[in-house]
């Protein structure tokens, strides 16, 4: 047997044991969901964008010299140069400032709301799934008339009602958001309540506050944090769109929204280009790269959804 | 089928009654007094003190809350939505004015989005893996990731602008009536509109097609010989098809919030952009009808696909 000639096979167990007992296979194994979306290089790039637009827009003051509220008739609607790397506006704002400054607002609008939607929909949809009964007909029947509206129509009909405000609008955005989170989040939890070790913990008589929120919760988080990427993204071209309209975070905020704003006026959109075709264009990167990242989590977190 | 529609049209009541009772209280709601929109302001223009008490008397605005929201909601099922307050044109005018326009575009953006969609996600799903198959998923992603109006923007910008192939907006000059007139200026926003759901459509169209090509009688086709093409086109295609079509449906939201947007930006005449006025000049009755309108065509179809599916899934009747 000593001197049985090993095969290809062999080496390649030998190989992996030598790992094995010097401890180098454990630590790799550990976190398979984030190994699998640190493998998907889109993610990965999408992440790395994320970040620097993130970073870009929150030490603004350091990257850029002007204040995006500082006007200056004397340069008004310059073309890009080194001085004003997007030019300047129709009152003389440096466009390159504005678009860090309102990528602060955008970006806050998009994960605020996303966060608050999330919120409110997890803590009700996982108590609702758990529970059933009367409290779940009443918040299914809400979020059934909520999600008749088409949600631009939604928003549009409560703003026209609240007025606008920054405030205003993230709170449209969450009471009209809520909606899809609860009734994924409900669909999770009335499949994990059929499991064994849920039975256990009633029967051990735990309170059902902590069976739900302790112990099944977590079980439902991976598509949660899907639907929390995938409705930033969401939320942050709603709030681009109204403030397009005019009718989002009214228009003394700097949003990028707003600056595009003017790209309604035929000439603004012939002669001054720089104004809303870099602005529009670091929305659209910055909406891919979210939506790069959750496409990647979701491969990560759910392989049943690959395609 | 029939019981099953009977059904399907009960379920709808309860949530028709309080879409149609939240409307009611907004209207309520609105500051100033009911009348300005309930009857013509030409009525209204020389009226007396007295006569407009005698009016509003007749008119029911002294009845308690509850009586008023159901006549209220019997001169909506006769066609009287009540005025505008901005213009003080009859609402249901303006809306069936609008509406031709906003068909016209759906229309074209529906049949743009559905082939193209659907012809890349097949496409797409036959050569999966493939360069092409990653490309065209590439592209769908930037797709939903620009927002509309600055697609849009884009659009107009290097067709009518710089290149001056297409009008920037608007859909017809005064005097011209026939649809070819209209044909240069439809092309720019169906096509944006159209071209921005065609990644959802894509994305679906290719499941659908992997789906179908994983089936038992697939395999079946194949283990009889038959030619690989005839396989997957005769036998997938007409499977994943259905669901295609179930799916224009579903576009239906996305169609009127892009509509609400494009119309817009292209000036186009249609009720989205009505809609828009509306809310920027506080015009709530006319906001509150736009919207229960919007609502009624998302509810109608969903039902119409619920029938649809149950046409093809027998299994679903019974339940």
């Amino acid at each position: 047997m000593e001197n049985l000639k090993k095969t290809k096979l062999d080496k390649k167990m030998d190989i992996i044991k030598k790992k094995e007992e010097a401890g180098l296979l454990v630590n790799k194994s550990q976190n398979r969901a984030l190994r699998r979306f640190l493998n998907n290089r889109l993610a990965v790039i999408g992440l790395i964008i994320f970040t620097i637009i993130l970073l870009a827009t929150i030490f603004a003051p350091i990257i850029c010299k002007y204040s995006p509220q500082r006007i200056d008739m004397l340069n008004r609607l310059l073309p890009p140069s080194s001085e004003h790397i997007f030019g300047t506006d129709k009152i003389g704002r440096d466009v390159f400032a504005r678009i860090l400054y309102g990528g602060r607002v955008s970006i806050f609008v998009g994960v605020g709301s996303a966060l608050g939607a999330a919120i409110i929909g997890v803590l009700i949809g996982s108590y609702a799934g758990y529970k059933g009964g009367l409290i779940d007909k009443i918040f299914m029947r809400i979020s059934e008339i909520m999600m008749s509206f088409p949600q631009i129509v939604l928003v549009l009909l409560i703003v026209s009602i609240v007025g606008q405000s920054l405030w205003n609008l993230i709170v449209i955005f969450i009471l009209t958001g809520w909606g899809s989170i609860y009734r994924m989040t409900r669909a999770k939890i009335l499949s994990i309540r059929e499991e064994e070790y849920v039975l256990a913990l009633k029967a051990f008589g735990l309170n059902d506050i902590i069976i739900c929120y302790k112990h099944m919760l977590p079980n439902a988080l991976g598509p949660v944090l899907i639907n929390i990427t995938l409705s930033t993204a969401m939320f942050i071209l709603q709030e681009a769109a109204l403030s397009f309209l005019g009718l989002g975070v009214p228009l003394n905020i700097s949003t990028w929204g707003n600056i595009l704003n003017v790209a309604q006026d035929i000439s603004v959109l012939r002669e001054n280009w720089w104004i809303w075709l870099p602005t529009g264009s670091v929305i659209s990167i910055f909406v891919l790269s979210v939506n790069f990242i959750g496409d990647g989590l979701r491969d990560s977190l759910d392989p049943t959804q690959q395609g | 089928m029939i019981s099953y529609t009977i059904r399907r049209i009960l379920v709808l009541i309860p949530t028709l009654l309080i879409i149609t009772f939240l409307v009611f209280l907004g209207l309520e709601l609105t500051p100033g007094d009911a009348v300005s929109y309930m009857v013509s302001p030409d009525a209204l223009a020389n009226i007396s003190q007295e006569s407009l008490e005698q009016l509003r008397d007749s008119l029911g605005l002294n009845d308690p809350f509850i009586v008023r929201y159901f006549k209220w909601i019997r001169e909506v099922l006769k066609g009287d939505f009540g005025y505008s307050l901005s213009s003080g044109v009859p609402i249901s005018e303006i809306v069936f004015d609008r509406l031709p326009a906003t068909l016209e575009l759906s229309i074209a953006a529906l049949l743009i989005s559905t082939f193209l969609g659907s012809i890349l996600g097949i496409v797409s799903a036959l050569k999966k893996g493939s360069v092409v198959d990653n490309i065209l998923t590439f592209f769908g992603m930037i797709g939903v990731s620009i927002p509309q109006f600055f697609f849009g923007l884009v659009a107009i910008l290097i067709f009518s602008l710089r290149l001056g192939w297409l009008p920037v907006g608007g859909r017809l000059l005064p005097g011209h009536k026939a649809f070819l007139d209209t044909l240069p200026y439809l092309v720019l926003p169906s096509l944006v509109l159209g071209l921005t759901m065609t990644a959802g459509v894509m994305r679906y169209a290719r499941g659908s097609m992997l789906d179908a090509l994983n089936k038992e009688y697939v395999r079946t086709a194949r283990s009889k010989g038959l030619p690989e093409w005839r396989v997957k086109l005769i036998h997938g295609l007409r499977v994943a098809l259905s669901p295609i079509i179930v799916l224009i449906g579903f576009r239906l939201p996305m169609l009127i919030g892009g509509s609400v947007v494009i119309e817009q930006i292209f000036q186009w005449p249609g009720i989205g952009r009505e809609f828009v006025a509306a809310v920027r000049f506080q015009n709530t009755p006319l906001v509150m009808m736009i919207a229960l309108l919007f609502v009624l065509a998302m509810l109608i179809s969903s039902i119409l696909i619920d029938l649809f599916i149950a046409m093809l899934d027998p299994r679903i009747r019974l339940e």
